[in-house]
């Protein structure tokens, strides 16, 4: 060893005691550069983290501004305005919103398309809209109950349903059913207004010439941009100017330039009806592109069930427990919001991962095409409860909502 | 269940989860409180699609193999931590130009032997040279673990054997490559890794270079085979399976003192009380934003106004999910150093300029190590940079959008121009993370990933030298990237253990 470090001899300066010496006062060295500084507060502010909170606010207290009714399609646009009158924060044409709801007991969330357009975030404006689901809790809520000026907790903007130009092709068909027309809707708003850049042809289904939801607003911004077009499609009646009965391979083939990208949104009904068209046109996988909305299918041995089969679910949040019923037949969110659990949850479809949580013991199902977990997670039995139904009685640990 | 716990760990990063799993197996009644709700800070991974993405990882140096384990491996073991550990062949390939202008396209494989025979063919005649720095590698790193074990040391013992550790030891690297007459084109190839500590050549530590390039080197690199959330979930189930508490989605919002000592942390989800405190928070945020005024000495403000807020690296990255596998696309090599110069006081200076002027990138494709890194027929590839404050202080929310797709592309293109390598036409799924992405998810000052920059009077060195000044504040420590190792998993890491040995041995004196 000694012989070793002699023979490295290394040399820096003329004398090996100074570098020895420079080494030895490098605390001196350190101590000098620190007290020659200012003993004043200690920078807390950061425009980088600033700008950070500005595009993803945790949460955006709004006010219902306005109400426009659209009763031929039996849904309602809430108008929502930043509580302190600032702009709402910026997003992409296609996000979602979550909206937070204390309805009696129950604590819940839904995440609602944006309906506007970028542009109007500037004087604080942001639209969602609303359908109406018969016996779905928080659609009567939102349609029955929900008057202006009542107040709204919004989350920040988010999912990964936009034009990416790097990703996406230049031309995009939108294929829309009912309500799944508002992502759509705010991305032909931002072409118009020069925020996106793409040619959107819109294939919109509707039941009747007289349910089509925003067609005003549609054929307007048709009119004003040669970037966006729209063919309606009409289920339940034969009109001239109008596409008849569904989406077909054929009707896209028909609209779409050689290379194109198929984005869809709308009810479940649309996703299995449009499984086959998607397998028809032989599209690769990075040209098809879905708003994931809720949980695609119960699994089947869920279904099966005889109804109302109850298990206990233990619900650990931090130093809490809670003890509480969840019915096979739901999910493990809905059992917790049920109970007034503060759970968090963004886009219930399995997708953003939000609602992470860990079971301790138990069995659960997860609807397979809805598992978007990691793959240590699935190992780890770590489940997105929005997406997990019981099938015993479980211990589940759960991260409490983050404000 | 109730809140009384010996120590609290504020933050499920790397040191934070290493820490209370050290803490947790002496016995010590631990709690983690994180933020997000999951762990590891940087070290996790999201879902896009049919694809998982690793939002920071590159590589782990100081793994070593099976039978030549290196710290982290043992740290791991030793703490009963299991990692399926994947090793990476070659530790770079570098294109660009040399400082004489000539092209360079060089692949330095894994392993003294290797690499010293690489760089032979490269620089004939250079092997005496390379063998030679080798064996100051060695004693530096003998000369390290002797001064920074937190312990007292005697400058005698460390005289008799490491004497060229002491004359190098307070030189950057670029003084002492010179002393040790390396060519040019040499030092060219030795600096590629200056990036990894966000540093350039002239202002950082020649010690700190000498630790984790010799490990790379000798002792290869590795990742996790299932991103690096694979680690983090490893290190929360071992503190789990020990008795630890985690609590997610908890933010620790202030440190409670009673008689100018830590007794508590104020949490999102309550108040808890505590002996000791560790927080894996970046040291600016917990003495500017978590502790009372009163508490916070001169010496701790002076020493974040002497730093000027210069934080280490701020990334840029963009993750590409490709529909074709890595052989269709042409690429072999597990990740690809892009220099626009060798000299890595021009490139730090050009980055600093903002993206127009930046020319330095790394790429890295996950399947060439681990061919199960994407699905069957899929790639998976990122393409890193730094951002600077130039761009991303001043730019507005609404043009944030178009100026990261650019950045992307500009990228992609860099990509092209230097390898032939094309990924247009075949991205699946596309996340590009900036420095608001990392300001977001960690909360760090800048969105900087490392801390204050390792550099001239506050290299690791020097932090090592005086822990015994840094850390003023009775029962409370702040741990992580920022600490007396540096940045880098294994860096953070290793702060994690060290610090937690620390709290150990002053609890026991606490005791006595």
């Amino acid at each position: 060893m000694r012989e070793r470090l002699q023979k490295l001899k290394i040399k820096i300066s003329n004398f090996k005691l100074k570098d020895m010496l420079s080494f030895k006062n490098l605390p001196l060295r350190r101590d000098k550069a620190i007290e020659s500084a200012p003993d004043s507060d200690i920078n807390t502010s950061f425009p980088i983290n600033e700008n950070a909170r500005k595009l993803h606010p945790n949460t955006q207290h709004m006010t219902v501004l306005g109400i426009i009714e659209h009763p031929d399609s039996g849904a309602r646009t809430l108008v929502l305005r930043k509580a302190d009158g600032t702009s709402a924060a910026w997003f992409r044409a296609g996000q979602y919103v979550s909206v937070k709801l204390r309805i009696g007991e129950s604590l819940v969330s839904r995440p609602y398309s944006i309906s506007s357009s970028p542009k109007d975030t500037e004087d604080g404006r942001l639209c969602i809209t609303v359908k109406e689901n018969p016996g779905g809790f928080v659609a009567d809520y939102m349609l029955g109950k929900i008057k202006e000026w009542d107040s709204l907790l919004v989350s920040g903007p988010e999912g990964q349903f936009f034009h990416d130009s790097l990703r996406d092709s230049r031309n995009v068909i939108a294929v829309a059913g009912g309500s799944g027309i508002t992502p759509f809707l705010s991305m032909a708003a931002a072409i118009r207004d020069g925020i996106e850049d793409f040619n959107l042809t819109i294939l919109y289904g509707s039941r009747t010439e007289r349910s089509i939801l925003f067609r005003k607003e549609l054929d307007e911004i048709a009119s004003q941009t040669d970037k966006v077009k729209v063919i309606h499609i009409l289920s339940e009646e034969r009109k001239p100017g109008f596409e008849n009965g569904f989406v077909t391979a054929d009707l896209i083939r028909k609209h779409a330039p050689d290379d194109y990208s198929l984005f869809i949104c709308g009810p479940a009904g649309l996703y299995r009806h449009m499984e086959g068209v998607v397998s028809e046109l032989e599209l690769p996988s990075k040209r098809v592109r879905r708003e994931i909305i809720g949980v695609s299918g119960k699994p089947v041995s869920a279904e099966n069930e005889s109804p109302d089969t109850y298990y206990d679910l233990t619900v650990i949040q931090g130093p809490e427990t809670y003890r509480i019923k969840a019915s096979s037949r739901e999910t493990l969110l809905v059992a917790m919001e049920r109970a007034g659990i503060a759970a968090p949850a963004k886009c219930r479809s399995g997708e953003c991962g939000w609602c992470r949580s860990k079971v301790i013991s138990g069995t659960y199902i997860v609807s397979g095409q809805n598992d978007y977990r990691r793959h240590m997670d699935k190992e780890t039995d770590h489940i997105h409860p929005c997406v997990t139904f019981p099938d015993s009685d479980i211990v589940l640990e759960v991260p409490r909502v983050y404000n | 269940m109730d809140k009384e716990f010996d120590v609290v760990v504020a933050g499920a990063g790397n040191a934070g989860l290493i820490a209370a799993i050290k803490l947790q197996k002496a016995g010590k009644k631990t709690l983690i409180v994180e933020q997000h709700n999951v762990p590891g800070g940087c070290a996790t991974s999201y879902v896009r699609g049919r694809f998982e993405i690793d939002p920071s990882l590159h590589e782990l140096c100081s793994v070593g193999s099976k039978e030549k384990p290196g710290s982290i491996r043992r740290m791991f073991d030793d703490l009963g931590i299991r990692v399926n550990w994947v090793e990476l062949k070659d530790c770079f390939r570098a294109v660009g130009r040399f400082s004489d202008g000539s092209p360079m396209d060089i692949t330095m494989p894994c392993g003294k032997e290797a690499m010293i025979d690489a760089m032979e063919r490269e620089v004939p005649g250079i092997r005496k040279k390379m063998e030679r720095l080798f064996r100051l590698f060695d004693e530096v790193n003998e000369g390290l673990g002797y001064f920074s074990d937190g312990t007292n040391y005697n400058i005698r013992y460390a005289l008799k054997h490491f004497s060229n550790m002491l004359i190098v030891g307070s030189h950057s690297c670029k003084v002492v490559f010179k002393a040790l007459r390396l060519p040019q084109k040499c030092i060219d190839i030795l600096s590629t890794y200056w990036s990894y500590l966000g540093v350039d050549m002239s202002r950082m530590s020649f010690l700190h270079y000498a630790m984790m390039v010799s490990s790379y080197m000798e002792e290869g690199a590795y990742i996790p085979a299932f991103t690096s959330h694979e680690l983090s979930v490893a290190l929360e189930d071992r503190f789990r399976e020990l008795g630890g508490t985690i609590w997610f989605n908890c933010r620790a919002e202030s440190f409670l003192f009673n008689d100018g000592k830590v007794c508590g942390v104020r949490t999102s989800y309550g108040d808890v009380s505590c002996r000791y405190a560790l927080a894996n928070v970046n040291e600016d945020i917990v003495y500017g934003s978590m502790v009372p005024k009163e508490i916070v000495t001169p010496r701790l403000r002076r020493l974040s106004n002497a730093r000027k807020q210069k934080f280490g690296a701020r990334m840029f990255t963009v993750h590409l999910c490709l529909d074709v596998t890595r052989e269709e696309l042409g690429i072999n090599d597990y990740s690809i150093f892009m220099l626009g110069s060798a000299d890595s006081e021009k490139e730090y200076a050009n980055i600093m300029r903002g993206m127009e002027h930046n020319t330095f990138a790394i790429f890295v494709c996950y399947n060439v190590a681990n061919p199960k890194a994407s699905p069957e027929g899929t790639c998976m590839c990122s393409i890193t940079t730094f951002g600077s404050p130039v761009d991303w202080d001043n730019l507005r929310p609404e043009d944030y959008a178009a100026f990261k797709e650019k950045c992307a592309r500009k990228l992609i293109k860099q990509l092209k121009d230097n390898t032939g390598i094309d990924l247009e036409g075949h991205i699946e799924e596309i996340a590009i993370a900036t420095p608001w992405t990392f300001a977001r998810y960690l909360g760090t000052p800048e969105g900087c990933v490392y801390g204050h920059e390792t550099a001239d009077w506050d290299d690791i060195i020097s932090r090592s030298l005086q822990m015994g000044k840094d850390y003023p504040v009775k029962g409370l420590k702040p741990i992580g990237a920022g600490g007396p190792r540096g940045d880098g998993y294994s860096s953070a890491y290793q702060c994690g253990e060290l610090m937690a040995g620390m709290v150990l041995r002053e609890l026991e004196e606490a005791a006595v």
